[in-house]
């Protein structure tokens, strides 16, 4: 399953990027506006539940528990900085999707606990655009982490994110991991719907 | 019929997704599943036959599981 990150570029606007994913077939985005303040958020929050919901799509805000909350979104993704899991879990009730990042399994173990839903795991490669400080898994650091998973019988989702381009796609799912997190590839392409498309068939063969 | 649920195994007589989101009791809100990593709409769980060997991942909310 894959997981979009809205993200711009200087033709194209985080609602582009989610408009494009969801015409190319997504049906899971994650909203980042990293630096904004909730009340620049709040609109294309709106607008982006909005195009979720017509679309069938789950509909997951980065870091903005409170605006979660007050606009009814699925559900909220908890970066290492965010608020900790638990006391979103309290805020937002049971039927609140929770997702956290994680570079290790003690992290995906301490997550667990908090009661997150599905992990978010990586950088799979060094990027530039976040956590640099964490080491790089790759395939390797993966297939070890999922099967300490399967050992501890943790049977939660985990996406691997973090520099991930299509040709890894097949290569990451082949470890083991459940879903991919996708940001830059999609507006990069000449033709994003078209790319989502094509991503969308890798990551179902 | 087996299948692996976000990668346990797991024995299940549910021969499409809306039995297997009974049987699971998974809750009517906060559910996102994928067959085969190809994401399902609620509205078509019911449709959606199961099959030996799926891989099925379901993100789910807290609550009942």
């Amino acid at each position: 399953m894959l997981q979009f990150i809205s993200h711009y570029t200087d033709r194209y606007t985080y609602l582009d990027s989610i408009r494009f994913a969801l015409e190319g077939g997504c049906r899971w985005v994650q909203l980042r506006m990293k630096g904004a303040t909730d009340d620049d958020v709040r609109p294309i929050a709106r607008e982006a539940l909005s195009l979720c919901r017509q679309a069938g799509a789950t509909f997951i805000i980065d870091d903005r528990v409170a605006l979660v909350k007050e606009l009814g979104a699925d559900g909220v993704h908890l970066g290492k900085n965010d608020m900790p899991i638990a006391e979103a879990r309290q805020l937002l009730g049971p039927n609140c999707i929770i997702g956290g990042t994680a570079n290790t399994f003690a992290d995906i173990v301490a997550h667990h606990r908090a009661s997150a839903n599905y992990i978010g795991c990586g950088p799979f490669r060094f990027t530039t655009t976040k956590d640099n400080l964490s080491p790089v898994l790759g395939l390797d650091g993966y297939r070890h982490i999922v099967e300490q998973m399967r050992q501890a019988r943790i049977d939660l989702p985990i996406v691997a994110i973090g520099g991930i381009t299509a040709g890894d796609i097949p290569a990451i799912l082949g470890t083991g991991i459940t879903g991919i997190a996708l940001s830059g590839a999609i507006l990069r392409a000449s033709d994003p719907v078209k790319e989502m498309k094509r991503i969308i068939n890798i990551t179902q063969p | 019929m087996k299948l692996q649920i976000n990668n346990q195994e797991r024995e299940t007589a549910a021969r499409n997704l809306q039995e297997l989101a009974e049987e699971l009791q998974l809750p009517a809100k906060g559910v996102a599943v994928a067959v085969n990593n190809a994401m399902v709409m609620r509205a078509s769980w019911a449709t959606h036959t199961l099959s030996e060997n799926d891989r099925i991942t379901i993100v789910k909310a807290a609550c009942g599981g």
